[in-house]
């Protein structure tokens, strides 16, 4: 499986222009990041550094992303398997800097993937309480107790680029309510060993 | 005891002649009027059980229907002052209840009151209640961006009563999350136990 076409591996000597290895490495972590709509603005700003026109910028910023995200989505993890990416006549010293940026970052960016993946809005926070109530216009005096349960709860993160939307969603629960909701859980943990085990 | 405001005119003042109920005929009526207090949504039920009680007994439905208002006023404002038998019998008779019927009465409600009283505290305000609970659980098998993922997540709808209407919310959970929820969970219901 090519990860570049050959005109982008060529893209990415203009790294040699570079200057420092640190700032290979910054680089590299903002191609992989970024969305390919936000490559644009990326390479402007990568111009200045790499004393590089706008357009082998460009051509630079959209090759180390698609690099970077094609080892990270096939899961890459060994040294070699990622020198082999490389055609022959690659610079020598750059296809190893290169690589070992990539395998210095390779966990942290499938962390990245995976927390960004699309989902359900996701349980960021809970909190619960327990009151008793007292008192009520129905009836005068009882002692009932009745929890009180706060889900903070992340939209997707997809949608939300890079200000997620947090909501908080109360509810309550009678004692009833969390017996039986207890059950369900514990079925679903019965379950879930159950899988764990084949 | 049963109300702090004036007693109602219909309830206080003359009233109208009321027909004469035997014993028997007391502790029939009063048997309609615990089934409809115990069943509150069984509203037509309680009238045509109400009618057939007129019928049978050759009483007009008209005066039946003000008499069993007034009388159902007793029990529901007892029953928010959590008043004891005693305490019913008393009113019944200040009334103008024979002491017989008030007995009769107020023994009806020492039965009865553990049901209403759980009716009562049902109806009491909670806010944005769960009625429901879904699940379901699988493997993320691969993404746009991770070709093999295999990591396991779980999907939780809620079901909840805002106000009058239910909303459902959807939530997912990783795996630490849940063992963390159903821990909390475990915790809360210990507490709500201890309670009790």
């Amino acid at each position: 499986m090519a990860a570049l076409r050959d005109g982008e591996f060529a893209a990415l000597q203009s790294l040699l222009k570079a200057p420092s290895k640190d700032a290979v490495r910054q680089l590299c972590q903002e191609c992989f990041s970024s969305p390919p709509a936000a490559l644009g603005p990326l390479a402007q700003r990568a111009c200045l550094g790499l004393a590089a026109g706008p357009e082998e910028a460009e051509q630079l910023v959209s090759a180390l992303h698609n690099l970077t995200r094609h080892v990270v989505y096939y899961g890459l993890t060994r040294a070699e398997d990622i020198l082999s990416l490389f055609p022959e006549n690659f610079h020598q010293n750059l296809k190893n800097l290169l690589t070992k940026i990539i395998l210095e970052n390779i966990s942290a960016w499938r962390n990245e993937a995976q927390a960004s993946q699309i989902s359900l809005p996701r349980l960021v926070d809970m909190d619960w309480r327990v009151d008793i109530k007292t008192s009520s216009d129905s009836i005068m005096r009882m002692a009932v107790p009745t929890c009180l349960l706060q889900l903070k709860i992340q939209e997707d993160a997809a949608l939300c680029g890079n200000n997620p939307v947090v909501s908080a969603l109360t509810v309550e629960l009678s004692k009833e309510t969390l017996d039986t909701m207890l059950e369900g859980l514990g079925r679903i943990r019965d379950q879930l060993s159950a899988v764990a085990n084949k | 005891n049963f109300t702090r405001d004036p007693v109602p005119e219909a309830v206080s003042g003359p009233p109208p002649p009321p027909p004469p109920l035997s014993a028997q005929q007391f502790s029939a009526l009063t048997e309609v009027l615990f089934r409809f207090l115990t069943e509150p949504k069984e509203v037509e039920r309680f009238l045509a059980q109400l009618s057939d009680f007129a019928t049978m007994n050759k009483i007009s439905l008209g005066p039946l229907k003000n008499i069993v208002k007034s009388i159902l006023l007793v029990p529901n404002g007892a029953l928010k002052r959590n008043l004891s038998s005693e305490q019913v019998k008393a009113d019944f008779i200040a009334l103008g209840l024979s002491e017989e019927k008030a007995s009769y009465f107020a023994e009806q409600w020492k039965v009865n009151s553990p049901t209403l009283t759980r009716l009562a505290v049902g109806q009491t305000l909670m806010i944005n209640q769960l009625i429901d609970m879904e699940w379901k659980f699988g493997v993320t098998a691969g993404s746009s961006e991770l070709e093999k993922v295999g990591s396991i997540f779980l999907q939780l709808k809620l079901v909840i009563k805002k106000g009058s209407q239910l909303e459902n919310v959807y939530v997912e959970l990783t795996l630490p999350q849940f063992y963390s929820f159903l821990h909390e969970m475990e915790r809360v219901k210990t507490s709500l136990e201890s309670f009790s």
